[in-house]
């Protein structure tokens, strides 16, 4: 019985990938189960779409100055709320931990939405509030997985013998702690990559014509031809692949 | 004033040579956890250029704290910290100078072990070679020059704790901070680092703070030793004379084993313990003590001595119708001890000793239960007597009957 429960529930979840695999190569797929023929011409027209082909970069920037900003704002955050005796923060931390569950990105997209389109604030459809929204939403799974590394390290006394042997706080962060979370950092960094390539529901309202995201730009391609429309998600499907696999090989090392 | 810290030292290790500067002065230090009671309360010690001194209490006592303070990662609400001579108010840890080695050794986990030894250096701007030539020194001396190159999280316990021993002296710190160095180790690692903790310490000639709840530790190491009990100094001094003539309860309890009782002083110049009399002028600190006066006494287990009754004679100074006398704990009757008939209760085998539990017969105790006595011997034959010499006997403190209403119980 629970070999039944597991495979069936595998086939669920690989179907549709395994559908939309044969539909993106598929010549033609009108009134019949699967497609019929073979032709890799859909993955040339996503190629050469210009509005896919911009989506592609701007998806690629967005996610690495995502990845810069969380890097920058975040590990002195995750340092100081790991470091603080506040329990006022602490709770502010355990808060910000749960943010992602509690708290749709849509809720976030909406506010942004509202004081970004003052006049006060004209910035609703630029790329750095797209980025900004972006960090917004990463930085949660980099605070949470860089925080228990931390712990694990025994942060307070790597940094106080830094200090007793006379290094000065940018020295320690550079030679000694950087270095040691070093896996974490990475392996939460693509965590966060991967969400922001694949992020919809906050881009979709944030994002201006000219920097769409690849997700806000495949909906589109489901109203035309339904090739095309598999072969773009393969390439969404096998960016998103790329970086789980590469977060997979990081993590067990950031333990 | 006008000594250096390259002051000449003859010899270093002599414990209290007054004369000379001290590597580390503390001056009547407080400090209290903010939100708690916890801290340290008018602290006053001194270690001098070469000397080991031990700091030694149970857990909350303050020792780390102690050490924190001296190191600078807490700022005192009073008092001085002087490392050198100098006043270190203000200045944070890194201009310190003291080299710690931390319980948990803190090594750098990316660097390799002479990376590690090497880093003060590095910050202070040593070039790569002599870099590498100081901590390679450093490493031999703590003999894991085989080791430079291996990464820390690859050594042992006790090898871990040697690299962090090296990289705290490789800059030539004012002073050596050991926090809890060998407690994190296994029981026989502990006894080989304590020997090389030493050897090391006296090889550089470094003045040393090292913290420890390990009364053992405390007297085998130090040279001298403070014992802390909840923020207050209870004794700071030899560890002979902590051990023979502690200033207090406390001490006599902590720094080894110790049977204490009170005692009354009679008007008949006897003391009136829970076993017996003795003669209150033969026992230094009860001599002269006015009638009524209680007295906290202490004598340790080792100094009392066993003997069957079939040996009289065998004490010098039994007195001699000692054949015909079964009244032990007359006083007087021995004028450098007094004997006393016993039961033994209890009677653990430690190997090279016995720790024996006897209770002391026609103990004068007054209806309530008999205290015991514990000693230890090495005599294997079972004994009847003991005899406490009055050497053995020492008075805690006094409760003179003045002020307090002196029920003789």
């Amino acid at each position: 019985m629970p070999r039944w429960v597991t495979t069936g529930y595998l086939v669920y979840l690989a179907l549709p990938i395994a559908l939309l695999l044969l539909g993106s190569v598929g010549d033609a797929w009108m009134n019949t189960l699967l497609p019929t023929g073979f032709t890799t011409r859909w993955y040339q027209d996503v190629a050469t779409d210009p509005s896919f082909r911009r989506a592609f970069v701007t998806s690629l920037t967005v996610a690495g100055a995502t990845c810069a900003g969380v890097l920058l704002i975040g590990f002195p955050l995750a340092r100081a709320l790991f470091l603080t005796r506040s329990p006022a923060l602490r709770a502010v931390a355990r808060v910000v931990g749960q943010l992602p569950i509690a708290v749709p990105a849509l809720v976030l997209a909406f506010g942004f939405v509202r004081v970004f389109s003052s006049d006060v604030l004209p910035w609703l459809g630029s790329t750095g509030l797209l980025i900004a929204g972006h960090v917004v939403l990463g930085l949660p799974y980099f605070l949470q997985t860089v925080m228990a590394d931390m712990e694990r390290l025994g942060l307070p006394r790597l940094e106080q013998a830094a200090e007793s042997l006379g290094s000065p706080a940018w020295r320690t962060a550079l030679h000694i702690v950087l270095p040691a979370l070093r896996h974490s950092i990475f392996a939460s960094l693509i965590v966060v990559a991967a969400l922001s390539i694949g992020e919809f529901q906050f881009s979709n309202l944030v994002a201006g014509f000219l920097n769409r995201t690849y997700p806000v730009v495949l909906l589109q391609a489901f109203y035309g031809a339904t090739g095309f429309a598999c072969a773009a998600t393969v390439i969404l499907l096998a960016l998103a692949l790329t970086a789980s696999v590469a977060g997979a090989f990081a993590s067990p090392r950031a333990r | 004033m006008a000594a250096e810290s390259t002051a000449a030292s003859t010899d270093p290790h002599a414990p209290g040579n007054a004369g000379k500067a001290p590597a580390v002065e503390v001056r009547g230090l407080s400090f209290t956890y903010p939100g708690s009671g916890q801290g340290v309360q008018d602290i006053d010690l001194a270690i001098a250029p070469g000397e080991m001194l031990v700091c030694v209490g149970p857990s909350g006592c303050g020792k780390t704290t102690l050490l924190r303070l001296i190191a600078g990662f807490l700022q005192p609400d009073r008092g001085q910290i002087l490392l050198g001579g100098k006043d270190q108010a203000g200045r944070p840890p890194r201009e310190r100078e003291c080299g710690i080695v931390f319980q948990s050794y803190a090594l750098f986990p990316t660097m390799s072990v002479w990376e590690n030894v090497a880093y003060p250096l590095r910050v202070r701007g040593v070039g790569a070679d002599e870099r590498r030539r100081r901590a390679l020194e450093l490493l031999t001396l703590t003999n894991l020059a085989q080791h430079a190159d291996r990464m820390p999280g690859a050594l042992s316990g006790g090898q871990q704790q040697r690299v962090a021993l090296a990289r705290a002296l490789v800059f030539e710190p004012r002073a050596l901070l050991l926090d809890e160095p060998l407690s994190a180790l296994d029981a026989t690692t502990r006894t080989i680092m304590r020997a090389e903790i030493l050897r090391i310490q006296r090889a550089r000639g470094i003045a040393t703070l090292m913290i420890t709840h390990d009364q053992d530790e405390a007297l085998s190491m130090g040279d001298r030793v403070a014992v802390l009990r909840d923020g207050l100094m209870m004794q700071f001094d030899t560890p002979q004379r902590l051990y023979d003539a502690p200033d207090n309860e406390f001490v006599a309890g902590f720094v080894g084993r110790a049977n204490l009782f009170d005692a009354t002083v009679a008007g008949d110049g006897t003391l009136r313990t829970p076993f017996g009399a003795m003669p209150a002028a033969a026992i230094a600190g009860a001599a002269g003590v006015s009638a009524g006066a209680v007295l906290r006494m202490m004598v340790r287990p080792e100094r009392i001595e066993p003997a069957a009754s079939a040996e009289n004679g065998a004490w010098s100074g039994d007195r001699g119708e000692a054949g015909t006398g079964d009244r032990g704990g007359v006083p007087g009757a021995d004028p450098s001890g007094t004997i006393w008939p016993v039961k033994i209760i209890d009677d653990v085998f430690h190997g090279a000793t016995r720790r024996v539990t006897v209770q002391v017969l026609g103990a004068a105790s007054g209806g309530a239960s008999p205290e015991p006595l514990v000693l230890e011997t090495a005599r294997r034959s079972p004994f009847d007597r003991v005899r406490i010499p009055h050497d053995a006997v020492r008075v805690l403190s006094s409760n003179a009957p003045a002020s307090t209403t002196s029920s003789g119980a």
